[in-house]
């Protein structure tokens, strides 16, 4: 696999260059991306070779490497390419400041108490209007996820004889968690575009919009936990203690969806047809997150573990079928990792649209 | 007896960058693209004391309403800077902007929220408001159900009806039927009346400005041309328009 062997090199730089350019706002004139590039090259190569120094591998033969080494080597190198621009950013551009910093944090939670209440209005409206006059009301939000379950179990359950304990139920967790994610990101896309008649008259931080519709979202996917509450008693999912690590996966999901949509939100505004390339990969996420059936059984040997770990919505997924049906803790580490991750892209987001709001009203 | 700055504008600038939307495969394709910019309003500046009425004039396009939305905190300058001295600040525009799905009730409710007013002072001013819009049993049927004149009159309504400090009024004097201008105007000289309220009014109506104003200021593409007495610029801005 000599691709591999060069992406191993290359990866993980061109990924840390990127970050770096993003939290430039993409200012950076010609000379700079070069030199940025080559120093993200060695710096980047340097740190990941280090760590795995570290870890016990001394030098570098290709032949004795296995194929999920060389995979792990990658992610290795993109989560620290992740994470590196930031110091560097902060020492060497004057853009990014420590005094930034607060100053955004402290704008951005006063705006969030002012804000949060109108948030939840909106939300309760929404949801009001959505239902207001058609036949069956709020039954919808349980009968729609409820018939997708239904045909996800026929079809894998009986013609691909897919089967896992709790079947019926172990999909439906799949699909209510990535339904909020999908549909949450989905919709932070066209966000600022569908307010426009509002945000031109009256100043919000944008951010508020996609958190009102989260929490339109957030409250059809508790219903639908309500009805997977009905669906373990029916299909007698002994009870088990670990249902209270309902709370902070739930907690991780929202905290990561929100990240996620405040940087979609943003590229929406200026890239017209970015909905379609959202759409598309979304729904190849949706099979490498594994909904409806079991990423780790499923997937050949190095891959689904690597894909169960590096992919949020999967992970978070898998931790909340172990605690409701089988009676496990969640990983707490991955847990972590993933919640500090998430509050760094929330950061990320909240401060771009903060840096940009002003140019929004002007484009749409 | 000392006057109070309700609002001051200093030496206030905004541009638009016209950076035109981009597709991916644009994206791909394109060099790097100077962003061309316009610039809307340059170095305004200018000072209203507590209950003074400003009358602002031009011609179409010369920066008026972008001037206005940028006093509301739709948009910041781009440079120089805009004080509203911690005063509540609403603006009065034509289609404002409502979720189409949602009730008239509900959008009262959101349009006051984002104003600054908690729910239950405005379920209190509610029925007024209805009252004022003239608009019936449609209050509780959905906005996009509304005529054109329906909706200006419940925007007219809430914004008139829900007092802040600061009114921003764009071109809305002349909303819905003879018997609703007529309506609007009294409510608008009421408001107006109150010494305490600060009042700036866009309009190319040379009647209004000169019944209400007690400045006005004439904008032309985008710079200051003059600022003073009602009589004596608008004269001279009739003059320049001939």
């Amino acid at each position: 696999m000599p691709i591999l062997n060069i992406l191993m090199f290359i990866v993980s730089p061109i990924f840390a260059w990127i970050i770096h350019n993003y939290l430039t706002h993409g200012d950076m004139s010609g000379k700079r991306k070069v030199f940025f590039l080559g120093l993200y090259v060695v710096l980047m190569n340097a740190l990941v070779f280090g760590v795995s120094y570290i870890r016990g591998v001394k030098g570098l033969s290709f032949a004795d490497m296995t194929m999920s080494y060389k995979l792990k080597y990658i992610g290795l190198g993109c989560v620290l390419g992740f994470i590196v621009p930031f110091p560097i950013c902060l020492l060497m551009e004057d853009k990014i400041t420590v005094g930034g910093l607060k100053r955004y944090t402290k704008k951005f939670t006063g705006d969030f108490k002012r804000f949060i209440p109108y948030a939840i209005r909106s939300a309760k409206s929404d949801l009001n209007a959505e239902v207001r006059g058609s036949l069956l009301d709020w039954l919808w939000w349980m009968i729609e996820p409820l018939c997708t379950m239904l045909i996800y179990a026929v079809m894998f359950g009986l013609v691909f004889k897919a089967s896992e304990d709790y079947f019926p139920a172990f999909i439906f967790i799949g699909i209510t968690m990535w339904s909020f994610f999908s549909r949450s990101v989905s919709g932070a896309v066209n966000m600022v575009r569908a307010n426009k008649h509002i945000i031109t008259k009256v100043y919000m931080p944008k951010y508020i919009l996609l958190l009102s519709k989260m929490f339109v979202n957030w409250f059809k996917m508790m219903v639908s936990f309500g009805v997977t509450v009905c669906l373990m008693i029916v299909l007698k999912v002994p009870f088990n203690i670990s249902v209270i690590y309902f709370v902070p996966i739930m907690l991780a999901l929202f905290m990561f969806t929100f990240g996620v949509g405040c940087i979609m939100m943003h590229y929406g505004v200026y890239v017209n047809d970015l909905s379609y390339i959202t759409g598309i990969v979304l729904n190849m996420l949706m099979y490498l997150t594994g909904t409806f059936y079991n990423v780790e059984k499923r997937v050949p040997a190095p891959f689904g573990e690597i894909l169960n770990q590096c992919n949020p919505v999967a992970f978070l997924i898998k931790s909340m079928r172990d605690s409701l049906l089988y009676g496990m803790a969640p990983n707490w580490g991955m847990l972590g990792i993933w919640c500090f991750i998430s509050c760094i892209l929330i950061a990320l987001g909240a401060f771009t649209v903060y840096h940009n709001e002003n140019a929004y009203v002007k484009v749409i | 007896m000392d006057k109070h700055v309700s609002l001051s504008v200093n030496d206030v600038c905004i541009n638009y960058r016209i950076l035109n939307n981009i597709s991916v495969r644009k994206s791909f394709l394109r060099k790097k693209t100077k962003d061309e910019i316009f610039e809307a309003v340059k170095h305004v500046s200018f000072e209203l004391e507590e209950g003074e009425i400003l009358g602002i004039i031009g011609k179409n396009g010369s920066g008026k309403s972008t001037l206005l939305k940028c006093l509301a905190g739709v948009f910041s300058p781009n440079s120089g800077e805009v004080d509203l001295h911690g005063h509540s600040v609403s603006l009065m525009a034509l289609g404002v902007g409502f979720k189409d799905a949602l009730s008239g009730r509900e959008n009262i409710i959101l349009s006051g929220m984002l104003l600054g007013f908690s729910e239950a002072e405005i379920n209190e001013k509610m029925d007024e408001i209805i009252d004022f819009a003239e608009i019936g049993s449609f209050i509780d049927k959905p906005v996009r159900t509304y005529s054109s004149g329906m909706h200006s009159k419940l925007a007219f309504a809430i914004t008139a009806m829900l007092e802040t400090d600061i009114m921003l009024v764009d071109e809305v004097l002349s909303v819905g039927d003879e018997k609703f201008k007529k309506k609007s105007m009294a409510k608008m000289k009421e408001l107006i009346s109150d010494d305490k309220r600060t009042v700036v009014i866009v309009s190319h109506s040379i009647e209004t400005l000169k019944s209400f104003c007690d400045r006005v200021l004439w904008i032309h593409d985008g710079e200051m041309k003059m600022l003073g007495e009602p009589g004596k610029v608008l004269n001279e801005y009739i003059e320049f328009m001939k």
